[in-house]
């Protein structure tokens, strides 16, 4: 699919705020603090950036970030697809500089979730405003679903059809927090067993306190531009080599077809296909951990293990370094970070594993990356695969 | 008015849309129905302006008989109102209703420990009348243990 004409883009600069607590931040100052970092990694300044990619909880959520960092873009772009939406901003962000119509794109992210709205989040997804809502939201609220039974819902019927076991699921959350030992901003550092995993308190069978990610402060931001661009800059830059996102369904879980498949299963393949690799190409990961569940259900559906064998590919050590595929070499949503739509800290860490920055965790040679969100009610996938070197 | 309750009055309560009326009313009914299209016999829930399959705007409020199995569940233990703490532990379903063809409800499975819910379990509707203007279907186990008839 490679032209010899054909502009490429590329990441040429990436950046987390400060986090977990940031409790003197405003949401936008944390917008302010990783695009800052973000463009000193990259080279850049203000004045070069002419699109902003960045998306929340409100409506011109885009204009609102412009108008408070100063900006006047001229490619703007807020597609909300919950916590997938990075994966997707950054493949639009890539589609508009490979079509000429922007140079410089700031993917930008920030959240004061803890500060704000405190721990009750986790459990409170099903209630609050969506139980008063008038569509179909109200068809889970109604019976005391929350967000976190909805990924129960599914993660019970992945035990019921493939034998997965409340310990392969626990097994992630032990590996996350391997990684977040070596990562000093995480919010949990301290080594935790399968055996604390299960017996952390259960939130909604079968999923544990220590089967849900944490709830943060923080934010995170990325700078796209042209391979041309970035041959001037000091970083090396970072190839998107391929992106793609589906939907299965909204927010009733009930609605869709098979609780057992996320829809990884439509935006991989595809991501893969216009990539121009293979699962097998891949040398590390960052996918989103909402839950453990998620997890499973991500690398099984990318077709990094077949359908049901997800359970014994983590339990075996599958995402640890020195695994099939390490995954979160930062600690990942369930020990280190989650402000609510974590797909930007899944770019910016895949980069840096693909430039040799990852440190403790860094995989050796890393060539390929993959980053992939899920958002909503297991209700939307976009997979981004990036690359050490040009297609 | 005046049977079981099963949770505190201080549940959300829903507000109908021109499209949903009929699955409300049909519940004030204490009739478990599911909407089906018209044009190609598709089953869908939640309610919907059009079919998901043919996008016909057609559409019927095909009654089931109350009986189903539980496709999947959750035991809530973490409330998240605080009317719901001294409700949980409680049970949270995805209910196939017979003759639902494939549509799946979201509901409770009560009048039986948590802990004996499963999968597969055969189960049956039981109202529980909020107010005059709402009720709603929830599920137990089936008293024959889920014979046919």
């Amino acid at each position: 699919m490679s032209a010899p004409w054909r502009r490429r883009a590329v990441v040429a600069g990436v950046a987390t705020s400060d986090y977990p607590h940031l409790p003197d931040f405003s949401e936008h100052a944390v917008h302010a603090q990783a695009a800052q970092r973000a463009l000193d990694d990259a080279g850049l300044t203000w004045a070069d950036v002419d699109g902003l990619a960045t998306t929340g909880f409100f409506p011109m959520y885009a204009t609102g970030v412009a108008e408070y960092l100063g900006l006047h873009p001229t490619y703007y772009d807020e597609t909300n697809a919950g916590g997938a939406s990075f994966e997707v901003l950054v493949e639009h962000a890539a589609y508009a500089i490979e079509a000429g119509v922007a140079e410089v794109v700031l993917v930008t992210y920030g959240s004061v979730q803890l500060s704000q709205m405190g721990r009750r989040l986790g459990t409170g997804g099903g209630g609050g405003a969506a139980a008063m809502a008038p569509g179909p939201a109200i068809y889970d609220a109604l019976w005391g679903n929350t967000l976190v039974g909805n990924y129960a819902l599914a993660a019970r019927r992945h035990m019921h059809e493939y034998g997965t076991t409340p310990e392969q699921l626990a097994s992630v959350a032990v590996t996350m927090r391997q990684h977040a030992a070596h990562n000093p901003m995480a919010q949990y550092r301290d080594p935790v067993t399968v055996e604390e995993v299960l017996s952390s308190r259960l939130v909604a069978d079968p999923l544990h306190k220590l089967d849900c990610c944490v709830i943060s402060d923080g934010g995170a931001a990325c700078v796209v531009t042209s391979a041309e661009r970035a041959a001037d800059l000091p970083s090396a830059p970072v190839y998107v080599l391929g992106g793609a996102h589906a939907t299965s369904h909204h927010l009733n879980l009930s609605a869709a077809s098979d609780l057992t498949v996320s829809p990884a299963a439509q935006s991989g393949p595809l991501a893969f296909e216009r990539a121009g690799v293979t699962p097998d190409d891949v040398d590390v990961a960052q996918l989103y951990d909402s839950f453990t569940i998620t997890v499973v259900l991500t690398v099984e559906d990318l077709g990094f293990c077949a359908k049901g064998e997800g359970g014994p590919f983590v339990e075996k050590g599958g995402l640890a370094l020195g695994g099939k595929l390490p995954t979160n070499t930062d600690g990942g949503g369930l020990s280190a970070c989650h402000p609510g739509m974590r797909g930007m800290f899944l770019v910016v860490e895949a980069v840096r594993q693909l430039r040799g920055q990852a440190g403790a965790t860094q995989v050796a040679d890393a060539r390929v990356a993959v980053a992939h969100g899920t958002g909503g009610m297991l209700s939307t996938g976009a997979t981004l695969v990036l690359g050490r070197e040009a297609p | 008015m005046g049977g079981e309750r099963f949770f505190p009055d201080e549940m959300p309560v829903p507000s109908a849309s021109a499209e949903t009326a009929g699955w409300w009313e049909a519940c004030l009914d204490h009739r478990l129905v599911v909407q089906r299209c018209l044009a190609c016999g598709t089953t869908r829930h939640p309610p919907g302006p059009v079919c998901p399959a043919c996008r016909s705007e057609a559409a019927e409020w095909a009654e089931l008989p109350g009986a189903g199995t539980v496709y999947t569940f959750t035991v809530v233990r973490q409330a998240f109102l605080p009317a719901l703490a001294d409700t949980v532990p409680y049970v949270v379903a995805a209910i196939e209703p017979d003759g639902g063809g494939g549509a799946r409800l979201v509901s409770n499975v009560v009048g039986c420990d948590p802990e004996d819910v499963t999968i597969g379990m055969p189960v049956e509707v039981v109202w529980e009348d909020i107010s005059p203007e709402l009720a709603l279907p929830r599920f137990r186990p089936c008293a024959d243990g889920g014979a046919v008839p």
